[in-house]
């Protein structure tokens, strides 16, 4: 059996390669690929975590909840993406440049 | 059924928010949207403010919704708060969509569904529902700033707001998790417990609780976490921009005040040697400072209301930092500001909205240079709300400061204090920018001359303010009352 510490050690590692990603990759799918990724860093600790408290399953169902709720935010997150290709025939984020002070 | 009636705000926002996205499906005519979602949101603060009188104590049964939904009086005040704001909102769309030909009756729905969101984040007594609830209201949000399809600006601000904001609810949840592993609880009142035998020192708490304040720091918008807040303010249409100034803001600060008060409302964390009021401090300066030293150098006046909204998070960072002494003056006095800001920054977008028309916008100073003289009516309104949100007598935004400032002195924070007072000189200077071009400048030869806009539903939008921003100015004790009513305890 793989030891709780373990998973929260993975979890910690994917919440970190997300927030990388998000922070060094230009390209806008790739930065809603960085968030999904520390979104599922997220579930992973919630689970194991229950896993770890098995007298209720508090963690299981807020994953669930999370799951739900990330499916929605990609979907209006999409769209906008979707709308900027649309405009500039581009997905990269650093030639969204018309807003500066 | 006594329990129906305690939720009975919810259910009269539920209902309404259903009812106008069939009218939408259905309906021909679609002038009607904005009245039926001002009738909608009235009708739910007044429920609101009904059951305040009623009495929540006079029903039982609440607890059976507990600790999911907690209704308090904390939530009934800012359930009133945030559907006068989005009530403000709305109004405001009511004349600024047809003008722009942005026509479409989903903006309505989207607003009360995100304020539906933002009444469940203030009423949340679990970091599920509080998540449920941020998430609700932040989808609405930035589907309504990328509600000029066309506009790359628009597009462009919302894919920033939509990022960010997403990176923020990551770090947020991340924060949330490792709490849930350190304490074994997602509710708050469960937590607290947690945290008060004993668990406050462990390490997995205290990343939590860094992660926590980072994310809420993004959602209020304060200094370092700012910086999505000018282009999404200025690409949004104007209605979504103050829905975000006042009803997303508000929804921030009521998640902000439930969660460290009641969560990390132990004596260890709210203590200034190991707790959050010292990093609170730290951003509140940082935030006053940063957004009023840039707000000088904006020439978009929409990017001056931005900064201007980033600086009042630095103002009710400041009340946040005093409940650790004096929870509930300095809590009541953060609840005020509130109030006072939301009038005085939804008024302000209403007038500018009503100063310009389609093409002619008013957008930068320049835009209104000399409309005091060629337009009075709709100028004054503008320099009205200017003044108020400086903190100039007898308007709210001067007892709205006050109080803040009041609470953090007797609290003992006195350097604080000073910073921010000195912050507050500093802001008037771009308000009073605006007045002087409105009154003192007049266009360059060959620039576009703004048009006013004709629209009852700004004008009740930019009336409803004014009314509000003077009552509140000249008497506010009554408010303050309510105010304090309302003010979480710790713990």
């Amino acid at each position: 059996m793989v030891p709780f510490e373990h998973y929260i050690l993975l979890s910690a590692v994917l919440f970190t390669v997300g927030s990388v990603g998000f922070l060094v990759r230009r390209n806008v799918l790739m930065t809603l690929l960085s968030i999904e990724v520390m979104l599922n860093a997220v579930n992973l600790a919630l689970v194991a975590f229950n896993r770890a408290r098995p007298e209720n399953h508090t963690g299981q169902m807020f994953a669930f909840f999370l799951i739900a709720a990330e499916a929605a935010e990609v979907a209006v997150g999409l769209a906008i993406v979707l709308s900027l290709y649309r405009l500039k025939r581009t997905v990269r984020s650093d030639e969204a440049d018309l807003l500066k002070n | 059924m006594p329990l129906a009636l305690a939720l009975s705000p919810f259910l009269v926002l539920g209902f309404g928010a259903l009812l106008i996205m069939l009218a939408e499906a259905f309906g021909s005519r679609r002038g009607g949207m904005a009245l039926g979602s001002t009738i909608v949101l009235f009708a739910t603060g007044l429920t609101a403010a009904g059951l305040w009188m009623y009495g929540l104590e006079n029903l039982k049964g609440l607890e059976a919704v507990a600790p999911w939904l907690l209704l308090d009086r904390f939530t009934l005040f800012f359930q009133m708060l945030l559907c006068l704001g989005s009530a403000l909102a709305a109004l405001t769309a009511g004349g600024y969509l047809p003008e722009h030909e942005l026509d479409r009756g989903e903006f309505y729905a989207l607003l009360l569904f995100a304020t539906f969101g933002a009444m469940m984040v203030s009423a949340s007594g679990d970091l599920l529902t509080l998540f449920l609830g941020l998430e609700t209201m932040s989808l609405g949000a930035y589907a309504m700033t990328a509600f000029r399809k066309a506009s790359p600006r628009a597009t462009e601000g919302a894919l920033k707001y939509f990022l960010l904001g997403s990176f923020a609810a990551a770090i947020l949840l991340y924060g949330f998790a490792l709490l849930y592993g350190a304490t074994g609880h997602t509710d708050l009142a469960g937590i607290s417990k947690v945290l008060r035998a004993g668990a406050v020192k462990d390490p997995m708490v205290v990343t939590s609780l860094v992660l926590i304040l980072v994310g809420l720091v993004f959602k209020v918008s304060a200094v370092p976490f700012h910086a999505w807040t000018p282009d999404a303010y200025e690409g949004a249409p104007t209605p979504a921009t103050t829905y975000m100034a006042v009803v997303v803001k508000a929804g921030a600060f009521a998640m902000m005040l439930r969660i460290l008060l009641t969560a990390f409302g132990d004596a260890q964390s709210m203590s200034w040697s190991a707790g959050w009021p010292p990093v609170l401090a730290g951003i509140a300066v940082l935030t006053m400072t940063v957004a009023n030293l840039v707000a000088g150098r904006q020439e978009s006046v929409k990017r001056m209301l931005a900064y201007s909204s980033i600086a009042h998070a630095g103002y009710l960072l400041v009340g946040v930092v005093a409940t650790m002494r004096a929870p509930q003056q300095a809590g009541a006095s953060v609840l005020f500001y509130l109030l006072g800001y939301t009038v005085s920054t939804a008024g302000a977008f209403a007038a500018l909205v009503l100063c310009g028309s389609r093409g002619r916008e008013t957008v930068s100073y320049e835009d209104l240079a000399g409309i005091g003289r060629r337009h009075p009516a709709v100028a004054l309104p503008l320099a009205f709300f200017a003044l108020s949100l400086a903190g100039i007598p007898p308007t709210v935004g001067f007892f709205a400061k006050w109080f803040v400032f009041r609470a953090a002195v007797e609290s003992g924070f006195y350097v604080l204090t000073i910073v921010a007072f000195l912050n507050s000189v500093l802001g008037a200077y771009y308000y009073i920018r605006v007045l002087v071009y409105m009154y003192m400048r007049e266009p360059a030869v060959g620039a576009p001359v703004a048009v006013p806009m004709r629209s009852g539903y700004v004008v009740a939008a930019v009336i409803l303010s004014a009314v509000m921003v003077i009552v509140l100015g000249v008497a506010p004790s009554d408010t303050l009352d309510v105010a304090v009513a309302a003010a979480l305890s710790p713990g």
